[in-house]
């Protein structure tokens, strides 16, 4: 297994964050490399969500910055930052659950889609044409999606009444849709078994390879992600306690003790 | 007319080139491949495999679910006169070894990663397994093991040489031999290593024209290829029957897309196991306990009509005009929608073999008006040996000899079959071979039958579990405690039973009741039970079972042979037999003679008479804790039936 | 009711018909029935508006019936002036190019109301949004009559104005049917199966599916939730202006007008808020149950049952069947 991990591209700079008086964040600066699988691990509380909703615009911080390839964003919403190649999973499933798992993945060619929606819906309300042509050559890069992710059984069903694993393959379907330079996954094995944890860890492998996407990985449970990741970032109350490889981490002193002393 | 399998490929090829030969769903579509791109694609693979370095006569396995590219594979082997040898997908690595090293394979072609991964695994003890190729690249990216290529190599490189030598596929393929072997099966014994059986092109094609004939098999037929092609009948399904009739074969997107696939297909040629169309029923059932009260009462009245009507009209008897009416009227509402929804509304042949099916799943699916029938063969016969002609289909039989096929009975009613279809022998393995062909031809089976006054052959048990009665009315009658059990166990209330008689002079029977079946059944009638063991010890479920029992007495005592296994006392056990506890296999059969010991006190009791017995058990639990089970148990007296000739 | 019994039996059609009163024919049911339905098909369409609007970003909007007026107004005036802004006389053109104006004028609004109201409400309190609509019901109301006057006025897109029979052969005298009403549910329709194939089968309507389901999900694959809003609005407006057009055209362009979205409150409750066919539905079981009620039990317990029936049976839906027929039943996650 060799793989070539590029340049810093996501870069988080003393990212400082408050609600209210509560602080959420203190003082955090860690960097991501291309294509490497990056882990945030930490108790329950320790920041981790704050973290990833700050990198996915769902937060703007009080101080620090984060740079993105070169540029630096501070005020940004959480659609401007998809249109700049992040997509994210959600730990408590945000799908479409009205929708069948087809119209679910298609959603996230939203922005692969050339003309806006509202001049979509004006100049060719009915998909006629040339529309039709594209909405089939993003129904052709969906169907590799579902053949990625081997849920070809479920294309027409419902979200809603897709097990609770399954679900989160659409999620993360969902967001590889959208083609993005980063993916964001918060908490991807949460309330799975163990079965469905080695699938999953397997998928985010294979999107890492296959596609060369670069993966921040969110999760409370060490376990799996010290085997899946190349380098760690360890929270705790907010704080960053450890950053690097999953040895390194594993024998920071502080990280033993913020876990001895919280959950395990 | 005796061919080979390439050739009857270029044939196709040559009749009907722009016909579809076979789909495969890829991306939610189906991809079609016609003849003409089959044996352009097999000449690329021949080439490229003949370049790899393929001799004729060697072995290659080829590991995988049913993939057009892995038949053509097989097709391309064949060309060059080399043997594939198909191994199961889901064995597991440690079980590949054996075929792998007995037939001496350099070769191996593998659907994908997972496949590749089982090969390398058990490569160093293969030493001379030193080629992998590999049909589906996903996740082969960071693999570097010398010797492993993609079959999209294979296919680009042999493209170039067919090219440059227009002429060596033909004249690889002309000096093939009706003759010569084309497959090597493996079968896996209950005991010791699996067993090659080898098979000619000959033989495997004259069986698959059989069946041809036999059913009026056309060109316009469908077959879904959904189960292992290292099974002969998939085998022969999908590939000895395509290439000689030159219908369509599909390949579903995945296992967990079977159903839907299936849907979409809608087969007119279709073969399943009992178990699958038992699933395929229970799903049909809680679908309807779902419906609406309107729906369900519906389904339920019309399928009281379809029972009734139904294998009347499918055998071709006379029906009266409000049968017929009512039959009408409940294909537009039930029957047709159903047929549709399990994708069968197209089927014109449909096969189940392998094990015993219940007459009421039986029936079911032929009074909807699906031509369901049975068959029996065997690896070593390639599959058809006897089929059940349309008007014809039973429960308990498997049909009558099909072209070419003579059957007879041994001394101790062992099934010989001779046919042109019979093994060449087991690979490497002479003595195994004298142990099942004998010197004039005749194969055994291993099975113990009758044959009925319509001519039908009847499987009763496998030889070796057949036993003899001794002393008593039936002095020296056979006993085949299988077929006994099988007859009870078709009662929805009864889950396992055991029957004991060889070497005695009477049957006595332990039954397992179903616990959610027994369950309903006494919720509805308003009896509170605590618990399995309570239930099972109730008054009225030994009435309940003692009817089930005496039903089978009845059936059995119409059949002169097996009317001495006509059950004489039973008694209903305290607990669920368990794999855990080891009274049945993993595989769920029971383990007769490990009961016979556990339970000595029972069958003591059984047999000298008793009408109770007390009996205490060990249960081991999942977690392995135990505890123990006690219960007084009522032992029963079942009435018997005299044959003709009077007994009981 | 007098009429005598006398050795009628029930099975003699026409007993009534002495009395004037029809009632007891099986034409007279038809008819009875398809003007229910036809009514019902209006009140769908004034249901959807609110369906659309709340599927879409969970307002309620009080400011549906009013956008009913709003643009029932535009349409009657452009109609008038047209003619004269651009010198020509056919009724016609004058029609159609009052359509587009007043549809682009719904545009213009929607814009205005997501601009200036809607985007600075984002994750606000329902009440708070409801109270916003409430507003913008007025600021319709006001800005409709400075702009078109407060007179009633007349839509005549030409839907024809007399009833006639059908199925002559069949019943005694055949089925009287209001022209007017057939075209207008016919209209109706098509717009609902224009709306169903824009949702089911177009980008955008996958956009506005997926923002009704979840917004956070929507945003953070990239669907801007301004611009669905306006999409929505704007879909909200067509549907009002067709419905302003078709009951404007039968009840003439006034104030009243409004009132017809509160007609739509006891459909969106059968139907449930969250669901397009419940809304179609819902119209068209109200309307059927108003007018057979009111002609087959107004007799018994007094006219008028026509006004009440809708609220009555939307209070017992509310009591036993809180969601609606086709309302996502709310469920929470443990």
């Amino acid at each position: 297994m060799s793989k070539k991990i590029g340049d810093v591209i996501l870069d988080v700079q003393n990212i400082s964050l408050r609600f209210g008086g509560v602080k959420a964040l203190t003082d955090i600066s860690f960097n991501v490399r291309e294509r490497e699988i990056r882990s945030i691990i930490g108790p329950n509380g320790a920041g981790k969500s704050s973290m990833l909703n700050c990198i996915n615009g769902v937060y703007q911080p009080q101080e620090g910055s984060i740079v993105f390839r070169g540029q630096t964003f501070s005020q940004m919403n959480s659609r401007q930052v998809a249109e700049m190649g992040i997509a994210r999973t959600f730990q408590n499933l945000a799908l479409f659950k009205g929708m069948s798992v087809v119209d679910n993945i298609m959603t996230g060619r939203n922005l692969r889609i050339k003309s806006n929606l509202f001049m979509q819906a004006i100049r060719n309300p009915f998909g006629i044409g040339g529309a039709q042509r594209e909405e089939e050559q993003h129904r052709e890069f969906v169907e590799h999606i579902i053949d990625f992710l081997e849920i070809q059984a479920y294309r027409k069903t419902p979200v809603g009444q897709l097990s609770y694993g399954l679900q989160k393959r659409v999620d993360l379907g969902r967001a590889l849709a959208m083609e993005p330079k980063v993916l964001l996954l918060d908490e991807p094995m949460a309330g799975m078994n163990l079965e469905e944890k080695q699938d999953m860890s397997r998928f985010i492998l294979d999107v890492n390879d296959e596609f060369g996407t670069t993966v921040v990985l969110i999760e409370h449970d060490m376990g799996v992600v010290m085997d899946i990741s190349d380098r760690v970032v360890v929270l705790d109350y907010g704080r960053k306690i450890g950053d690097g490889t999953p040895e390194e981490v594993r024998s920071n002193d502080e990280v033993i003790r913020a876990y001895l002393g919280t959950t395990n | 007319m005796q061919t080979t399998f390439p050739r009857l490929l270029l044939e196709q090829a040559r009749l009907r080139p722009r016909d579809t030969a076979m789909r495969e769903k890829k991306y939610g579509i189906w991809q079609v491949t016609s003849w003409a791109d089959m044996a352009q694609l097999v000449e690329a693979l021949a080439c490229g495999l003949h370049q790899a370095g393929i001799v004729r006569g060697e072995h290659v396995v080829v590991v995988g679910a049913n993939r057009p590219r892995l038949y053509a594979t097989m097709l391309a082997l064949q060309s060059l006169g080399a043997v594939p040898v198909p191994l199961y997908q889901d064995a597991v690595a440690t079980e590949c070894i054996f075929p792998i090293n007995n037939a001496e394979v350099r070769f191996a072609i593998v659907e994908d990663q997972e496949q590749v991964d089982k090969m390398l695994e058990i490569r160093d003890r293969c030493p001379q397994l030193t080629h992998i190729y590999y049909d589906d690249p996903r996740g082969m990216r960071n693999y570097e093991e010398p010797g492993l290529h993609a079959l999209d190599e294979l296919v680009a490189s042999g493209g170039v040489f067919a090219t440059g030598h227009p002429g060596f596929f033909r004249e690889q393929i002309e000096l093939g031999e009706p003759e010569d072997v084309a497959s090597l099966f493996f079968t896996s014994g209950t005991t010791g290593n699996p067993k090659g059986v080898v098979h000619t092109h000959a033989n495997l094609i004259d069986r698959a024209r059989a069946g041809i004939a036999f059913d009026r098999l056309t060109a316009q037929e469908e077959v879904l290829a959904y189960l292992p092609p290292a099974w002969i009948g998939q085998s022969i399904f999908s590939y000895a029957q395509w290439l000689v009739a030159g219908y369509v074969v599909n390949c579903p997107e995945s296992s967990g897309t079977v159903t839907i696939d299936m849907n979409e297909v809608g087969p007119t040629y279709y073969f399943a196991p009992p178990r699958v169309f038992e699933g395929l029923l229970t799903n049909v059932m809680i679908r309807m306990e779902d419906a609406g009260a309107i729906k369900r009462a519906m389904f339920h009245y019309f399928m009281k009509v379809a029972r009734r009507v139904g294998p009347a009209k499918m055998s071709g008897r006379p029906v009266g005009l409000s049968d017929r009416l009512l039959y009408a009227l409940g294909n537009v509402l039930v029957y047709r929608p159903l047929r549709n929804s399990l994708g069968m509304s197209r089927i014109r042949v449909a096969y189940t073999a392998g094990e015993a099916i219940g007459p009421d799943l039986f029936t079911f699916y032929r009074s909807l008006g699906i031509n369901l029938k049975q068959l029996y063969g065997q690896t070593e016969t390639a599959v058809f040996v006897c089929l059940q002609p349309d008007d014809q289909a039973q429960a308990d039989t498997v049909g009558v000899p099909c072209d070419g096929v003579e059957i007879k009975l041994s001394e101790d009613g062992e099934v010989l079959v001779r046919s042109p279809g019979l093994l060449k022998g087991y690979y490497k393995d002479p003595k195994a071979t004298a142990e099942v062909l004998t010197e004039d031809g005749w194969y055994r089976t291993n099975d113990a039958g009758i044959i009925d006054a319509q001519g039908h052959l009847r499987i009763i048990d496998r030889v070796k579990d057949v036993g003899r009665l001794k002393g008593g009315p039936y002095d020296g009658a056979l006993f085949a405690p299988k077929y006994v059990e099988n007859k009870l166990k078709f009662f929805s209330y009864i889950k396992e039973a055991v029957a004991f008689g060889d070497q005695r002079e009477k049957v006595c029977v332990m039954i397992n009741i179903d616990f959610e079946a027994v369950g309903n059944w006494a919720e509805r009638r308003g009896m509170p039970y605590a618990g399995y063991t309570d239930l099972a010890q109730k008054p009225q479920v030994y009435e309940l079972i003692l009817e089930c029992v005496e039903k089978v007495n009845a059936d059995l005592s119409e059949d002169a042979m097996l009317a001495g296994s006509q059950i004489s006392r039973f008694l209903v056990l305290h607990k669920e037999l368990d794999a855990d506890d080891g009274e049945l296999t993993r595989t769920n059969k029971v383990r007769r003679g490990f009961i016979g010991d556990k339970y000595r006190v029972l069958v003591d009791a059984l047999y000298e008479g008793r009408s109770e017995q007390f009996i205490e058990t060990q249960v081991k639990f999942e977690d392995g804790r135990t505890t123990t089970v006690s219960a007084t148990l009522k032992i029963g007296d079942a009435r018997t039936f005299s044959t003709m000739k009077g007994a009981a | 009711m007098a009429e005598a019994p006398g050795k009628r039996t029930h099975w003699d059609f026409n007993w009534r018909s002495a009395n004037g009163f029809k009632g007891g024919t099986m034409a007279f049911f038809l008819e009875t029935l398809l003007g229910g339905l036809m009514a019902g098909m209006l009140y769908s369409l004034v249901a959807l508006g609110f369906v659309l609007i709340f599927k879409a970003s969970g307002v309620f909007n009080f400011a549906q019936g009013a956008m009913v007026l709003f643009a029932a107004l535009a349409m009657a005036r452009f109609a008038e002036w047209a003619p004269a802004w651009f010198g020509f006389e056919s009724k016609f053109l004058a029609n159609l190019i009052a359509f587009a104006l007043a549809a682009a004028l719904m545009f213009v609004l929607a814009w205005l109301i997501e601009r200036l109201v809607l985007r600075h409400l984002v994750n606000q309190e329902a009440a708070t949004l409801l109270m916003a609509t409430l507003g913008i019901t007025y600021f319709i109301d006001g800005l409709g009559q400075t702009i078109f006057g407060s007179d009633i006025y007349r839509i005549d897109v030409g839907m024809p104005k007399d009833p006639a029979f059908v199925l002559e052969s069949v019943f005694e005298g055949g089925v009287l049917v209001n022209l007017e009403d057939v075209y207008a549910a016919c209209l109706a329709a098509l717009l609902v199966a224009l709306l169903s194939l824009f949702f089911q089968k177009t980008v955008t309507g996958r956009a506005l599916r997926a923002v009704a389901d979840d917004h956070q999900a929507a945003q953070s694959i990239g669907i801007p939730l301004n611009g669905i809003w306006v999409v929505v609005w704007c879909v909200a407006g067509i549907v009002a202006l067709v419905a302003g057009i078709i009951w404007g055209s039968k009840l003439g362009v006034q104030f009243s007008l409004t009132t017809v979205a509160l007609r739509a409150l006891p459909v969106i409750i059968l139907g449930g808020l969250t669901s397009v066919p419940g809304a179609i539905i819902g119209g068209l079981i109200i309307g059927v149950g108003e007018k057979l009620s009111e002609v087959y039990l107004g007799p018994y317990i007094g006219g008028g049952i026509e006004i009440w029936f809708a609220y009555a049976l939307a209070l017992v839906f509310l009591l036993f069947r809180p969601q609606g027929l086709f309302g996502e039943k709310i469920i929470d996650r443990v």
